[in-house]
């Protein structure tokens, strides 16, 4: 349990205050201040503050309208908080600029960051500082996918609702839909690199679905006639075509989570691939060099074992010279 | 108390951490960064209870110690965590002359005084700094939990409150005073931290004693003070503490000197005893060690690995009282679990690769799609699985190496069988004169504990026997007069209660549970059964909670109006908690003893703290220091 002596503190002030006017030190307390103002406003720290303000700004947003967003818009709910698909198309589109936008905005702190190195505790702080930022608008950027595959999944749901096509013709075509669009979004990320976009590609794929769906339906749809044709003698029972219907419904939404989890460790592992990389360059690197000074070390050896060699020949060839001239 | 003393502890420092407002909930909250700069002291306590992945997680970015060398970063706010000692109020000063941070929030770990405050008045005023002092705090967390029910007072400067520091012969009045003062302090904030004012038992005449005195007064001086009571803050449950007051039961060391000195034979014991392990933290040296380097190579460097051993590892939770054969075989039975959920998963990987091209397969991947999103998200889990098994079969083997060198199971038994006073198969002259069975040390101890738990000392001419087989193995002989003085001090002062004897008397109290030892790797090492064994400072709790035969123990009530000296026990209701304490140090094998023991006992809640843990090594130690030190009494 905490004390707070915050109020003692500002007496002792007080009192050492009132000592010091009375032994006579003064203080021009009042001109440093006014120089404190003037602090500089376009340091790391105010830019960071902008980013957090701008994040958080999103986040307002979107919670605001998330439950005219996720509403189901039944029939008999009133048209005033209903929202048209265009305006939640709108709001998709502004939040993910505005996701970019705050993304390049870390990116580009960071590498001023990077530049501007002046003590290695400032540095730790500010890759610190850019951790946490990283972090909030991840945990935002979750609000906002969870809202769009809400979204999605309600609009994947009423489709097959308002169809009646036979299981074996939905799961082909529901095979040919998972490939190419898992193919498509995996080629994708391979090629980019921030969090934000890929969870936009994860939506994105979703969404890619529910167009996929609308161009089969042509086909589906004469498939539907010819039913309704079959059946509109007896009772009518949807029920055995639906029971497929949701299991593929499971198995999609599954599939999106795990290709949502992929994702996230390809690019954990692009990062680590990318620095084991410039490790082994690094390596090489001295290994060649290695190479290069064994190389001179051999050849200085050889050098000076010729010297060594030339020295005591011509030592003897001196002496025998010298017996030579003497005999 | 609902929550623990660790959780209590966890809790005020999180709420410090965010700049002393009770943390809110909200998930997706604006992160706030700030500096966190603690002193050693400091250090000590947040490192067993958070790691730097959760203070990462509360907006600290950097956390720096007060005497380094440290950079200003003017615009960020700075939580300081410091005990208010001259030298860091000093370097408070010059961080405020330095304007180092933007704004300051100190926080003293134990209550600052009028003066220490003003001299940081004056330099804040003197670099006009006064604005940027923001809060200043009292925390009282001037002790270090380690487990959920364990405590000790201090880690740093642990020599100043040591064992050797309270019983050496040549202490002055004003030293005992100052130790019994940073005693008293830190037992203060404990309870100020618990919030709850405990009944106080001690025994006579001892440190003990005066501890217990010293913090009645301190207490009691804090409750009469209504308006500033630390203990009646609106943020305690109110109901708290008027039903149900915890024991606090004070013993002193000297009561019990066999069991610092006990080999042991549980894993969390063991590890403290045998390798390097402080504030749940062992550090080891991992490397080649025995083979010979080639020639011409440098030799291959001895890696030390640390390993922290938290709250959040499972295993450890679940077996660090278990005697060591059942932790090797659990560290195996985990290893297989965990080999076979990997197999699981790789299965999984081969089943996937297959059936991905067929095209009529849907119904089959559907099954799989669900095992691979559970494989899948359980993949961290797994990892993490993996990595604590590493760390505890490295442990464990490290302090299986130790056992087979020093055959430290038959020093176990040995021990046992002379603490319980059965018969004894093998003569203490033998292990002494063996040359294999482990470190002069250990033959010390051995002969130690026997010498202390004989009930006859033994003959002068065995005496002179065992002396000189101990010479011949090499051991110091130092130790062996302090206890000797010890015996007969506390023989001279025993009473029909006094403690000194107790190992004799059963009291009802030895209970034997017979664990039979496992089969596992340990070939060449006997296969031990563990009986509980019972200390004496157990005895001595268990007694003051049923108020039998302790009527010779004071009692204290700082919630007493009349700070009257009556020694009667109010018969109140059986306590349910109970706190016992160690004046001179303690060890991992009282704790495990207490814990077993209250697992015995249902509904009741021991907790345990010591002035000080040390191992075995380091109490013969500073005993040899307390008979150098001492020329007279001989």
């Amino acid at each position: 349990m905490a004390v707070d002596r915050t109020l003692l503190f500002k007496a002792s002030v007080k009192t050492v205050k009132t000592r010091n006017k009375a032994i006579g030190i003064g203080f021009d307390s009042t001109k440093d201040e006014i120089f404190k103002r003037t602090r500089p406003k376009s340091g790391f720290s105010p830019k960071a503050k902008e980013v957090i303000t701008n994040i958080t700004k999103l986040k307002d947003f979107l919670l605001q309208h998330r439950k005219d967003y996720v509403s189901a818009g039944s029939l008999i709910s009133s048209d005033l908080t209903r929202m048209t698909d265009s305006e939640r198309d709108q709001i998709d589109q502004d939040a993910q600029i505005f996701m970019r936008t705050c993304s390049e905005a870390i990116k580009q702190l960071r590498n001023e960051a990077e530049k501007k190195v002046t003590s290695s505790q400032i540095k730790e702080h500010r890759g610190a500082v850019l951790d946490l930022i990283e972090m909030y608008l991840k945990g935002v950027c979750k609000l906002y996918s969870e809202q769009r595959a809400i979204r999605v999944k309600r609009m994947v749901d009423k489709k097959r609702l308002s169809r009646l096509a036979p299981e074996h013709h939905s799961q082909v075509e529901k095979t040919r839909a998972i490939e190419p669009t898992e193919e498509k979004a995996v080629k994708e990320e391979s090629s980019e690199k921030s969090t934000s976009e890929v969870l936009d590609n994860t939506v994105e794929h979703l969404w890619e679905e529910g167009r996929v769906e609308d161009e089969l339906s042509p086909e589906e749809i004469q498939m539907v006639c010819y039913l309704r044709q079959h059946c509109c003698h007896g009772t009518f029972h949807p029920f055995p075509f639906f029971l497929p219907v949701r299991q593929i419904e499971g198995k999609v939404v599954e599939i999106s989570r795990l290709q949502e989890i992929f994702a996230e460790k390809v690019l954990q592992q692009e990062t680590e691939i990318d620095s084991i990389h410039q490790l082994v360059v690094g390596a090489t690197e001295n290994v060649k060099e290695g190479n290069e000074d064994i190389r001179e070390a051999i050849k200085n050896n050889a050098g000076f074992r010729v010297w060594i060699l030339f020295f005591l020949v011509m030592c003897s060839f001196s002496l025998l010279f010298l017996d030579w001239y003497d005999s | 108390m609902a929550a623990s003393v660790r959780e209590k502890q966890t809790v005020a420092l999180k709420r410090m951490l965010n700049f002393n407002a009770p943390p809110l909930k909200n998930t997706a909250a604006e992160p706030v960064w700030k500096v966190l700069i603690y002193d050693r002291f400091g250090q000590d306590i947040i490192s067993p209870l958070l790691s730097v992945k959760e203070l990462r997680d509360m907006g600290i970015t950097l956390h720096l110690l007060l005497h380094s060398d440290r950079d200003p970063i003017p615009d960020v706010p700075a939580i300081y965590f410091v005990m208010p000692t001259e030298e860091n109020i000093d370097r408070i000063c010059q961080d405020l002359r330095n304007q180092l941070y933007e704004s300051y929030y100190l926080n003293f770990i134990s209550a600052i005084s009028r003066s220490k405050l003003e001299d940081i008045a004056s330099a804040a005023l003197a670099a006009n700094a006064v604005s940027q002092v923001t809060k200043v705090f009292d925390q009282y967390l001037n002790f270090i939990t380690l487990e959920d029910d364990m405590f000790i007072l201090c880690h740093q400067n642990k020599e100043l409150i040591s064992y050797h520091a309270i019983n050496r012969p040549d202490i002055q009045d004003t030293d005992m005073d100052a130790i019994m003062d940073t005693i008293v302090d830190s037992l203060f904030c404990f309870f100020v931290t618990l919030g709850a004012v405990p009944i106080i038992r001690c025994p006579r005449g001892n440190a003990a004693e005066m501890v217990a005195v010293k913090l009645d007064k301190k207490l009691r001086e804090n409750l009469r003070d209504a308006r500033n009571s630390l203990f009646t803050g609106d943020s305690m449950a109110a109901g708290q503490f008027s039903f149900q007051r915890p024991l606090f039961v004070l013993a002193d060391r000297n009561v019990d000197m066999a069991t610092p000195l006990h080999h042991t034979w549980t894993y969390q014991a063991l590890i403290h005893d045998v390798l390097d392990f402080h504030l749940n933290r062992v550090m080891m040296e991992e490397g080649a060690g025995a083979e010979p380097s080639p020639a011409g190579a440098r030799p291959k460097k001895k890696s030390r690995k640390t390993y922290d051993l938290t709250a959040a590892d499972k295993f450890w939770q679940k077996h660090k009282g278990s005697p060591f054969p059942e932790v090797a075989e659990s560290v195996q039975e985990e290893l297989d679990t965990y080999r076979a959920q990997e197999d699981e998963v790789k299965r999984l990987k081969s089943i996937m690769g297959l059936e991905g091209e067929d095209e009529g397969a849907i119904s089959m991947l559907s099954d799989n799609t669900a095992k691979l999103t559970s494989a899948v998200s359980s993949l961290p889990e797994l990892l993490e699985k993996k990595r604590l098994i590493d760390l505890h079969t490295n442990v464990a083997t490290a302090v299986l190496d130790h056992i087979k060198s020093r055959k430290l199971d038959v020093y176990f038994e040995y021990e046992e069988k002379l603490m319980s006073k059965s018969t004894l198969d093998k003569s203490l002259l033998d292990i002494i004169s063996d040359p294999d069975a482990g470190t002069p040390e250990d033959k010390m101890r051995l002969f130690l504990i026997y010498y202390i738990t004989t009930q006859q000392a033994p003959t002068e001419s065995d005496l002179e026997q065992y002396k000189k087989a101990l010479l011949d193995a090499g051991c110091d002989l130092s130790p062996l007069t302090y206890i000797k003085q010890w015996k007969a001090f506390t023989k001279m002062a025993s009473t029909p209660a006094n403690y000194g004897n107790s190992g004799v008397k059963p009291m009802g109290l030895f209970s034997r549970v017979m664990n039979t030892g496992s089969q596992f790797v340990m070939e060449g090492v006997k296969n031990l059964v563990l009986k509980q064994h019972v200390s004496e400072t157990e005895s001595a709790d268990w007694s003051s909670v049923t108020s039998q035969e302790t009527d010779d123990y004071r009692y204290f009530d700082p919630k007493m109006l009349r700070g009257s000296e009556s020694s009667i026990p109010r018969n109140k209701n059986p306590f349910q908690e109970a706190i016992v304490f160690v004046v001179g140090g303690g060890n991992y094998i009282e704790y495990q003893n207490l814990v077993d023991y209250t697992k015995s006992k249902q509904g009741k809640k021991v907790v345990y703290g010591c002035s000080e843990l040390f191992n075995s090594a380091q109490f013969i130690k500073q005993v040899r220091a307390a008979d150098c030190s001492d020329m007279m009494l001989l």
